[in-house]
Order: structure tokens, then C-alpha cells, then sequence
């Protein structure tokens, strides 16, 4: 790391080092760019860099998809058999050969790699990881198997970021921030979708809101974005139908997706949660064909009718968003493609969750749209808008990622109208989900990887102690700076306390022990004021709803913290000690 | 040599090219140029990628479009799709493929696709037309009314005015359908002027006037249809049948009989045909006829209408007493008037001629509202009651 900067040391004007040695001592010591590349300031640079880099990374990464669909499947929105089917066998049996052999690191999603690299490897995500996720996860996509760009981009984006840090020699902290910078500009330009990438980033993977982190996040992400519009154009993923809710009784219909979707994430994580062990224990050997075998798999439910179950379907959710198919169909469409994801993944193919994810949110908004209509006529929400609510479903119940989940639809959609059924139906996802699976998709994968990272979901609802939590009743520990010493010594014998707070005028608060004022009255100051005799530092005060972490700081210097109102300063609510702090946690910790 | 920081520095008058590469503005300014190179790589790819996809949008989009006009639907949507693959927002893929889907039937979809291009482009002609096509067929006439009469004035790239002559004429047709032929005759009024003479276009106003009930209209679209092509039968049907309705007998038997020698078989014209030549023989106020001709239709009319009387007084005639009474005075007239209608008395007493065709009008138009419009002779008179006396 460079030494900080140094405003003290520069070189007097006009006396330029005159060798190379000097000029080297000259850049240690501290040279002018220390001062303008100061590392916080130097970070938020880095993070623009980072997000061009992940946006040109992304795009290219859009490129090769698409070329290895042409070339793998076909031209035509009608694929024949012999293509659906050994299209997606072939190349995964390449994709295992090149996981196994050449990118181990590559397998699965990204999400949770992302994760391990913050929390585990310090933000160092290997260089060939990045690569190995670009080819294999664009072969397995464009080849038919039902896996996601986004959660491949946001690995590709973290990596290009570490390696960036690496090469900037990054201190150890914002080496571990580097990756979630570079992962919200890959997922950003993936989904064309900067808050929603954001949003993500802070919610499933760094898991806190910091200023600093924050900044350098959104600049990532939007800079990808730019870079990304730049190749791509802004056009959103989907078009958009017109959105409307008429009446507030029709809120009971989202409630039923809601529903329906909890359910449907229940069904689709524990497929994972049984699957993907399962797949994990098999002989090694069975690795090499486990994605040929998935792809197999999933090119015969296309040739039996379902292609749509392909690769990311993005433009098969624009369809079933613009009423293209029947409900029944959809809701059929959303079973299949929830086996073709499970055998996808679970095979251990490189690629993401999010697309099936959306798709299957979609196909099942779009079908429970579709029956209410059959059976309440007069329901307004579209097809268009049902799907929609229903994405926004599936990222809540499935992904755990319920503020994600909202804005991603607020976001795709550019329509606000849309807000209180996603926000309805997304609550009823989340709860079910969380009822019947209590284990995160994220965690669960984590776990069956043998690690053991922060969950995000667990960290998010854990109980925070207060300072009012353990400090005590004020009582008889409160001296008064305008009292003489021996009233003071008075009250002090009467109180069970060894220290007493002293309540200063015209403000603040300072403390003095019995021992103390006792020392005073042998010096004869007995009729003096306490404010004169008192040291004139005062001492730190905290207030009732402040964390019990902050008391931390203070009571370990002070035997007695004073806990004041908010409004008065001067009124005291508590008081706590260090003792005081270590029962409540000794409390907290046995539940 | 190592310094205070512990990092190797170069020996004094070295140059030290790693030390240097290591400096965090150095390796910025070297990640710059490195993103600068990248980013016209991806700009060299990003043009062999889109110009690909145009070449296989325009590709699919060619089979479609010819698949298209041999009315292939399915094959169409199909390569429409195809198309839309490799440019999702290209206007007239969706256009193509809104068509296709119109021809499949699917209208639903197809009116998702139009409403979408019609946000983009609202006065495109060929969308106006396609929603109100299909707003024609849901029955929703307000709103295909809308999108016709957008159609008729929206801009288009080709053929502007055929264009917007097929829009108005598919609108005329949609009036008719519903019955509102007062705005149906005012757009084919306007649909017919400056129209040119081309005959087939004439022979299609002159239709459509017959439908509005404008036969002024309807006869001179025939005949400057007819200036070109004499010899289309369906075109002095058509014309016959308008001058007939206008009264002008003697030129419908013309058309009619032109018309059946061209196509005997046609039906229609022969009945008019047959009525006309009645209306011409039985019409006593024809001029330049002899008294003893016009006493003698005179009494044959008197002696039709008698009969027609008797006949619509019979108990099969549906029960109407106010009728009945009125026949009972008709019959009664009748029977008053039958000794002073001879040939003798109608040669000498032209008021005479006059006093007894009113009765025979008034028996022909009460029997036709009491038993419905007669046929042959009777109708005859009753056209003729029409042309001399008016409604």
C-alpha cells in the first residue's frame, strides 16, 4: 500500500531532486499525486474504471451469447429437432471438460463466489475465473440450457474489479470492498438496470448501507450502464404493456400470486436443495456428462413442444407479456422451466439464476392472470401486468430479495402505477417463502458448498441491543456542579454508589467518585462549589437508542456513562457500566 | 537497495522502469489506455455483430414478406418472428407480423403489436388501417371508425392516394354494414371525386352508390365505367338496376338487355327486365300514344287492379279491420266506377283516364301495404303509380 498522504513533506518549490534515488524518496515521502489519488478519492476513480471495464466485459459477453445461439441453434425463432436436442448435449459435454480441466472456479452461479471473495479471500477472485465464466457460461446459454446471463456478469464484473485492485495495490479493506463494485456494474449492465444492480449488491451481498461503499457502488454501476447503452442502446429488457389497477379490490388477485408464487419458490429452491447434493455425490466421472445429460434433457421438452424453456427466454417473457399465449400454456411453461433450471444448475453448468428466475415469474404471473380473467371477467390487470408482478414474485420468494424485487419491477417496467400490487404480492411471496423454507437460496447454496458466509437475510432481521436495553434507573447518582462539596459528600454517602454523574452548568455532564470528594473536604474546600473543584473535561454521554456497541467505546474509560434525552441534555434517563453492557449480551447470547 | 518503506529503489543514476509501473497513477494511465483499446475492440465487434443480425433480420424478413402476399400466414409469422429475433423494435417486422397475425386470426396479439407501433407512429397509415380492420371485426365500430377515417388521412410511403382510396372505400363498406348510409354516401361522395375514370374503380362506386341508394350517382359511375368496357355485363346490370330505381325504364330495358345478352343466366335482370318492359307497355301517360291505345291499357289497369282487390279482400288475407274498411271503400269505388270505364267513354273523357288511374294507383298502393308488393303486372302499376305521382 502507498503511504498516505503527506501535505508536510513536499519538497520546497525550487529545489528539485536532481537523481533518480531523489525523486524515488521524493514519490515515498509523498509527491503531488498522493494528494489528488488519496485512496478514498483514488477508490471512486477505480470504481468508473471498473464499471467501463465490467460494461465492455458485459457487452461482449451479450455478443458471444447471441453468436453461440446462432451458431449452436439456429437463426430462426423455429429450431429444428436434431439441433434442439444435441446443441445443448454436445456443448455441455465441452462446458464439463472445460469446468473440470481448466475453470473449476466457474461453476454455478456467481452470486455466491462473489460473496466468498468479500468475505473469505480478502476480494481476490482469480483472473481465469473470469474467462472461464465468460466462455462456458456463453456455451451453455446459447447452446439452449436454461441458465441466465446476469449472475455470470456480475461474476465477470467482480473479477475484472479484484483484478484492477490487485493491480493497484489496494489496501486490504478496499480489496475486499472492490468485488460488490465490480459485481453491481456487471449485474447493472447486464439487466440495464443500475438501482436494481445496486440495490442487490448492497442487499445480498455486502449486506450494510456505508457511504463510502455506496458512492463507489453506484458509480460502477452507472458508468457500466453508460458503456453498456452505448453498444446495446437503452431499449428495456421487456416491452412494457400498459399497467393499470382500477380498483383496490383487485389488490386480493396479486395477493393470490403472491401466493401462488411463495409456493412455486418453495418448490423450485427445495428442487435445488435435493437435486444439487444429489448431483454433488455422484461418482466424479458422472461430472463429465451430468450438463450433456441436463441438456439432453432439456432439448427433449423443446422438441415435445416447449423451445421456450431455452436459454434466458427473455423474449418469450415479452411475448407472454403482450397476451401471446394461453394461461394454461403458461402456466405449463412455468413448470417446465422450472426442471429445465433445476437440471441446468444442479448439473453444475455455469450460468445464472436470474433470467430463469424472471421467466418463470412471468409464465406464472401471467397464468394466475390468465385463470382469475377466466373466472372474474371483469378483472383490468393485463396479461402484461400480471407477468410483471409475477417477476418481481419470483425474485422475492426465490432469491430472498424482497427490496431488489420491488424495484427491479419499478425499474423494468418505468411505471410507478405498478408499485402497490408488487409490493402486495411480493410480501405474501416472501412470507411463504420464508415459512416454508427458511433457509435463503443463497445460504443454501453457500452451505452445500461447505462455506460458511454471513447470510444477509439472517443479518438483516437479527435483534440490534440499545443502549436502553441495559442501562440502569438513574437513582440517587446525581450530583448537582452548583452544590458545595460537602452537600455533595452528603448525598454521595447516602447513595450505593461509588461514583456520582455531576450535572454541569450550563451543560454537559462530568463524574467524581466518593474517594475523591472526600480527598476535596480533607483540603478544606468543604464550602466550595463543586464546579470549581472538578477537572473541566466532561465526559461523553450516550442516549437510549443508541446501539449497545457505541456504549462499548466509553465504558471501559469511564465507570459510569450517563444515558440523557435527546431533548434535554440535561435530563437524565440511565445510567450504564461496562458490567451493565456484558450482562446483556451474556443475557443475549444464551437466547 | 531497499528503502526506509522497505521497497527496492534503484541504485542512484538508474533508472528503475518497475518501480515506476508500480506507481498507482502510472498503472491508472496504463488501465486507461488498456480500456481505451478495449473499447474500440468492442466497437469493432459490436459492428461485425449488428450488421450481422440486419443481414439475418432482412433475410427472414424477405421470406416472410413473400409468404406474406401468397397469404402463407403461418410460414409468414413464423419468418416475421424469425426476423424480430435480430431487431426487436424494427417497425416493419412488427407491422409484417401484426398482418400475418390478422390473417392467422390471432387478432389479439396482432392489435398488441399495432397498438405498440401506433404509440411509435400514430398517423402510419397501414397500422390506422390494420386496428380498424380489426376493431371492425370485435364489433367496436367507434373506434374502427376512428382508425379508418386516421387511415384516409394518415401518411403513406407509397401510393398514397390508392392508399388512401382503399382505406375510405373500407370504411364506406363498414358504414354499410352498420346501416349508416347517410355517412356512407358523404365518404363516397368524397371517395368519387377527382377519382379519375378508371372503370374499375367507377364500376366499384357505381356498387356502392347502388348500396347508399344514390342511383344519380350510382348510373353515371356505370356508364363512365361503361365508356371503357361495354361489354360488362355486372356494369349494365348494375346501371339498369339504377335507372331502373331512378324510372327510367325505357333505358333500364336498354342495359338489362345488354347485360342479358352478355349473361343470360342472370336472374335479376330478367325479372327487371320483364318489369320494365310492363311498366313501359301499361304506362297510359305515355306521350305519343293513340286514345284507343291509352282506353284500352286504361281498362286493362282497372280490370288488374279490380282483380288484385278481390284478391287481397280474400279470408286468407291476415285480419285488419281498418284495412278491410278501406278496401270495402275501394271495392265499392271500384264497382261505382266499372260502368263508365269503357274504351268509348275513356277515348272520349281524358278526365276520365285520369279519375280512373288515380283509383287503380290508390287499389295498387292500399293492396300493396295490406298483402305486400305484388308482382308482375300489378307491380308494374304500382311502379308506375310511383313515377307519376311520386311516393
Amino acid at each position: 500500500m502507498a503511504p498516505e498522504a503527506n501535505l508536510t513533506t513536499d519538497p520546497p518549490a525550487g529545489n528539485a531532486p536532481s537523481s533518480h534515488s531523489e525523486k524515488v524518496s521524493e514519490l515515498k515521502r509523498g509527491a503531488p499525486w498522493h494528494v489528488v489519488f488519496r485512496e478514498d478519492r483514488f477508490f471512486m476513480l477505480l470504481s468508473v474504471l471498473i464499471g467501463v471495464s465490467s460494461g465492455l466485459a458485459v457487452v461482449s459477453f451479450r455478443f458471444a451469447i447471441d453468436w453461440s445461439r446462432l451458431y449452436l441453434l439456429g437463426t430462426g425463432s423455429v429450431l429444428t429437432p436434431a439441433r434442439l436436442l444435441l446443441a445443448p448435449t454436445l456443448t455441455g459435454l465441452v462446458i464439463a471438460a472445460l469446468v473440470i480441466h481448466f475453470f473449476p472456479k466457474a461453476r454455478g452461479s456467481g452470486v455466491n463466489q462473489t460473496k466468498a471473495a468479500l468475505y473469505i479471500y480478502n476480494g481476490h477472485i482469480p483472473f481465469r475465473t473470469a474467462i472461464g465464466k465468460f466462455i462456458t457460461a456463453a456455451l451453455a446459454i446459447g447452446s439452449g440450457h436454461s441458465l441466465g446471463p446476469e449472475d455470470p456478469s456480475l461474476q465477470i464484473g467482480a473479477c475484472l474489479a479484484s483484478v484492477l485492485g490487485r493491480k493497484m495495490r489496494l489496501s486490504r479493506d478496499r480489496m475486499r470492498l472492490i468485488a460488490p463494485v465490480g459485481a453491481a456494474a456487471g449485474l447493472a449492465a447486464a439487466f440495464n438496470a443500475p438501482i436494481s444492480a445496486v440495490l442487490f449488491v448492497i442487499e445480498e451481498v455486502i449486506g450494510r448501507w456505508t457511504a463510502g461503499i455506496l458512492g463507489s457502488v453506484v458509480l460502477s454501476a452507472v458508468s457500466s450502464v453508460v458503456v453498456m447503452r452505448w453498444f446495446l442502446g437503452s431499449e428495456s429488457l421487456f416491452r412494457i404493456p400498459a399497467v393499470e389497477l382500477r380498483r383496490p379490490s383487485e389488490l386480493l388477485a396479486y395477493a393470490i400470486l403472491g401466493t401462488v408464487g411463495g409456493l412455486a419458490s418453495v418448490g423450485f429452491a427445495g428442487g435445488i436443495a435435493i437435486l444439487r447434493p444429489f448431483c454433488k455425490r455422484l461418482p466424479l466421472w458422472t461430472q463429465y456428462f451430468q450438463p450433456a445429460i441436463a441438456g439432453l434433457m432439456i432439448g427433449i421438452i423443446a422438441v415435445m413442444g416447449a423451445p421456450q424453456v431455452m436459454g434466458a427466454g427473455y423474449e418469450y417473457i415479452d411475448q407472454a407479456m403482450h397476451g401471446q399465449f394461453t394461461w394454461e400454456f403458461l402456466a405449463i411453461l412455468a413448470g417446465l422451466k422450472i426442471i429445465a433450471t433445476l437440471l441446468s444448475f444442479t448439473s453444475g453448468t455455469p450460468g445464472g439464476m436470474f433470467a430463469p428466475t424472471l421467466f418463470i415469474g412471468a409464465m406464472l404471473g401471467a397464468a394466475v392472470g390468465g385463470a382469475q380473467h377466466a373466472v372474474v371477467p371483469h378483472l383490468t390487470g393485463s396479461a402484461g401486468t400480471y407477468a410483471l408482478v409475477g417477476m418481481g414474485v419470483l425474485f422475492a420468494g426465490f432469491l430472498r430479495a424482497p427490496m431488489t424485487s420491488v424495484f427491479m419491477v419499478l425499474e423494468v417496467s418505468g411505471n410507478y402505477s405498478i408499485i402497490v400490487p408488487v409490493i402486495v404480492a411480493n410480501t405474501f411471496a416472501y412470507v411463504i417463502s420464508r415459512a416454508l423454507q427458511p433457509t435463503a437460496i443463497f445460504d443454501l447454496l453457500t452451505r452445500q458448498d461447505g462455506l460458511e458466509l454471513p447470510s444477509m437475510e439472517e443479518q438483516r432481521e437479527e435483534g440490534i441491543l440499545h443502549v436502553e436495553d441495559a442501562m440502569q434507573q438513574p437513582r440517587d447518582s446525581v450530583l448537582d456542579a452548583e452544590e458545595t462539596l460537602d452537600d455533595a459528600l452528603r448525598k454521595a454517602d447516602s447513595s450505593v454508589l461509588e461514583n456520582m454523574l455531576v450535572r454541569m452548568t450550563p451543560g454537559g455532564w462530568s463524574i467524581v467518585s466518593r474517594q475523591n470528594l472526600r480527598i476535596l473536604l480533607s483540603e478544606g474546600k468543604g464550602a466550595t462549589k463543586l464546579a470549581s473543584l472538578l477537572p473541566p473535561d466532561l465526559i461523553p454521554y450516550l442516549h437510549p437508542d443508541h446501539p449497545l456497541d457505541t456504549a462499548l467505546r466509553y465504558v471501559d474509560r469511564w465507570p459510569l456513562v450517563p444515558v440523557v434525552n435527546r431533548a434535554d441534555f440535561r435530563q437524565l434517563e440511565g445510567i450504564i457500566t461496562q458490567q451493565d453492557v456484558l450482562k446483556r449480551y451474556r443475557e443475549f447470547g444464551e437466547g | 537497495m531497499v528503502d526506509s518503506y522497505g521497497e527496492r529503489v534503484a541504485s542512484p543514476g538508474r533508472f528503475n522502469l518497475r518501480f515506476y509501473l508500480r506507481q498507482q497513477p502510472v498503472i491508472l494511465t496504463i488501465v486507461s489506455v488498456l480500456l481505451v483499446f478495449a473499447f474500440l475492440f468492442v466497437t469493432g465487434l459490436s459492428g461485425i455483430y449488428y450488421s450481422q443480425r440486419r443481414a439475418l433480420g432482412a433475410r427472414w424478413f424477405n421470406r416472410g414478406s413473400i409468404d406474406l402476399k401468397n397469404s402463407q400466414f403461418s410460414a409468414a409469422e413464423t419468418e416475421f418472428r424469425s426476423a424480430l429475433l435480430y431487431s426487436r423494435d424494427d417497425f416493419a417486422y412488427q407491422l409484417n407480423l401484426a398482418e400475418a397475425l390478422v390473417g392467422m386470426k390471432h387478432t389479439e396479439e396482432a392489435s398488441s403489436y399495432l397498438l405498440n407501433l401506433w404509440e411509435r407512429e400514430p398517423d402510419n397509415g397501414r397500422v390506422n388501417l390494420e386496428l380498424g380492420r380489426i376493431a371492425a371485426q370485435d364489433g367496436k365500430i367507434r373506434e374502427a371508425r376512428r382508425y379508418y377515417h386516421d387511415a384516409v388521412y394518415a401518411a403513406w410511403p407509397v401510393n398514397e392516394e390508392q392508399k388512401r382510396r382503399e382505406a375510405r372505400t373500407e370504411l364506406i363498406e363498414l358504414l354499410l354494414r352498420v346501416n349508416d348510409r347517410a355517412q356512407a354516401e358523404a365518404e363516397l361522395i368524397a371517395l368519387s371525386e377527382g377519382a379519375g375514370n378508371d372503370p374499375e374503380q367507377q364500376e366499384k362506386f357505381g356498387k356502392l352508390f347502388l348500396h347508399v341508394q344514390d342511383y344519380e350517382r350510382a348510373l353515371a359511375a356505370y356508364r363512365t365505367s361503361l365508356k371503357s368496357n361495354q361489354h360488362n355485363a355486372e356494369c349494365l346490370s348494375g346501371a339498369g338496376y339504377a335507372a331502373f330505381q331512378l324510372g327510367r325504364y325505357t333505358q333500364a330495358q336498354d342495359y338489362f338487355r345488354a347485360a342479358l345478352a352478355l349473361d343470360p343466366k342472370d336472374t335479376v335482370s330478367v325479372d327487371l327486365l320483364r318489369t320494365s318492359e310492363l311498366v313501359v307497355r301499361m304506362d297510359p301517360f305515355r306521350r305519343e300514344i293513340p286514345s284507343a291505345e291509352r282506353a284500352r291499357i286504361v281498362k286493362s289497369a282497372f280490370g288488374i287492379a279490380g282483380d288484385r282487390l278481390r284478391a287481397c279482400d280474400t279470408p286468407k288475407s291476415p285480419p285488419n279491420v281498418a284495412g278491410s274498411a278501406r278496401t270495402m271503400n275501394l271495392t265499392d269505388e271500384w264497382a261505382a266506377f266499372k260502368p263508365t270505364v269503357t274504351q268509348q267513354s275513356l277515348r272520349a273523357n281524358p278526365d276520365l283516364v285520369d279519375s280512373t288511374m288515380d283509383l287503380v294507383f290508390r287499389i295498387e298502393r292500399q293492396t300493396a301495404v295490406l298483402c305486400g308488393t305484388p308482382g308482375g303486372e300489378n307491380l308494374a302499376l304500382l311502379l308506375i303509380a310511383k313515377l307519376h305521382e311520386g311516393n
